[in-house]
């Protein structure tokens, strides 16, 4: 058994050799191909987790938005409703407004409606109470009647102050005794008992007007004594007009 | 049949002696250089078949190189994953008939012996400088140093005695049955063949990567040696 050191040198070398040329030929090219791949690899997951975060935070700004878009809507839809709800209670005060305005007015109308009804109903009623008041009295005018009125109109004059029977009789003018109908016989009674009221003698004139229905009535040119069923009806009138 | 202890030099350059075995060696170193520059003349980003391969052959190693030396594998790679193939194809090129493997021969597991001590000197001086690669041989104490300097001598020689006889043996067995029992009986035994070619080409290349390693991590500066008693 020999062992050559010069064989075992060349081994060495050879080996050696074999070692410089694999690490160019296949350990550093498949170990360059397994780091590239790795920094791809690790390339790719930087760049999608940058992409997770930038779509995280985009989806971070979304909510947010979206939150915001909520509340925005929640305070436009409370603000509505508020508005919503004044401007209801504003139109619906000036309505009731409007509507008591109108109820006012018509009750006020309804009440002066119903007023002028009442007055033009009384009016009504006393002309026809008068006119049928002035046909049933038409149908009593008496001799008694018109005896009655001559003595009322004699009182009539008897109140007269003075100084206003001495104007009547002194005037120029004559004094019309206006009667219903006409007097007759009876017109000297009611000539003597005129003349004795005045205690002179004016100048007389009997006239028929049948408008009085019944009574004595004296007519000058500045002076009238009513004394009449005519008259009394238009006091009468008068009087029911004014309480109406 | 020659002895296998006998190494016959076909012709010589220079002082070297050109061996049967140093021209297969040749012939593994050529097929191994152009076929690893076929192999990886196209990288892809993406892999096909043969880049899988060859990334699954890269992996492994570095895996190995990472579980034993707890560091990264790039520095070793290449002298570590070199051997490892270099020692496994020869050991199988004794399958095809009419050569034989040149881990047959006392040479060229010499060779790789020698290479691997030297390796272990490189990175240790390399990973732990001068003085850290001299501590190493005080580790755990300075009494080691002898038995220490002794040891990685033995281990070296232990490691090219035990690639030299598992292959020259299973050379030898082949040849022998080969000679006297026909020609499908050795085929038994050139599969158990494969499977020690392949043990033996892990064994050797770990082994190599333990010495590595622990000739670094000894010379590190947290390894030091347990405190010395010191005399009043």
């Amino acid at each position: 058994m020999t062992i050559d050191l010069w064989g075992i040198g060349l081994q060495a070398i050879n080996v050696l050799i074999l070692v410089w040329l694999l690490s160019r030929v296949l350990w550093r090219p498949v170990a360059g191909a397994i780091a590239a791949r790795q920094e791809k690899a690790r390339a790719v997951i930087d760049d999608a987790q940058a992409t997770q975060a930038n779509a995280d935070a985009a989806m971070a700004e979304v909510t947010k938005a979206r939150a915001d878009i909520g509340a925005e809507r929640t305070a436009a839809l409370d603000a509505a409703r508020a508005e919503a709800d004044t401007a209801a209670r504003a139109a619906l005060a000036e309505a009731r407004t409007k509507a008591e305005a109108i109820l006012a007015t018509a009750k006020s109308r309804i009440a002066h409606e119903t007023e002028a009804t009442r007055k033009a109903n009384a009016v009504h009623a006393a002309d026809l109470s008068l006119e049928i008041a002035a046909k049933l009295l038409g149908q009593l005018n008496s001799q008694m009647v018109q005896s009655a009125f001559l003595s009322q109109l004699i009182e009539a004059i008897s109140k007269l102050s003075a100084a206003d029977r001495a104007a009547l009789v002194s005037g120029l003018q004559h004094i019309d005794v206006v009667s219903a109908t006409d007097a007759g016989a009876d017109k000297d009674t009611i000539e003597k008992a005129i003349c004795d009221a005045f205690g002179s003698t004016p100048n007389l004139r009997f006239v028929t007007d049948p408008d009085l229905i019944a009574g004595l009535e004296l007519h000058s040119a500045h002076f009238t004594l009513r004394n009449s069923w005519q008259a009394d009806l238009a006091r009468i009138r008068k009087a029911v007009q004014d309480a109406a | 049949m020659n002895s296998p202890l006998d190494s016959v030099a076909l012709f010589q350059i220079g002082p070297f002696p050109i061996t049967q075995a140093v021209i297969a060696t040749w012939i593994i170193m050529l097929v191994l250089v152009v076929g690893s520059g076929l192999a990886t003349r196209r990288l892809d980003l993406i892999p096909g078949k043969r880049q899988a391969v060859l990334e699954l052959l890269v992996n492994t190693i570095d895996t190995q190189i990472r579980e034993t030396t707890g560091s990264e594998p790039a520095p070793y790679r290449s002298f570590i994953g070199t051997l490892f193939l270099f020692i496994l194809v020869a050991n199988w090129s004794s399958l095809i008939p009419g050569i034989e493997p040149p881990t047959a021969q006392l040479e060229t597991d010499a060779g790789l012996a020698v290479l691997v001590f030297v390796s272990v000197v490189w990175f240790g001086v390399r990973g732990a400088g001068l003085r850290g690669y001299l501590k190493s041989f005080a580790a755990p104490n300075m009494v080691m140093i002898p038995l220490n300097m002794l040891g990685s001598i033995t281990r070296t020689f232990s490691m090219f005695v035990r690639l030299f006889g598992n292959v020259m043996s299973g050379v030898f067995v082949i040849g022998i049955v080969a000679s006297l029992a026909g020609l499908l009986v050795p085929i038994p035994l050139m599969a158990l063949d494969m499977l020690t070619g392949l043990v033996q080409a892990y064994i050797f290349a770990v082994l190599a990567m333990v010495f590595i390693s622990a000739t670094v991590t000894d010379g590190q500066p947290g390894a030091a040696t347990p405190p010395q008693k010191k005399d009043p």
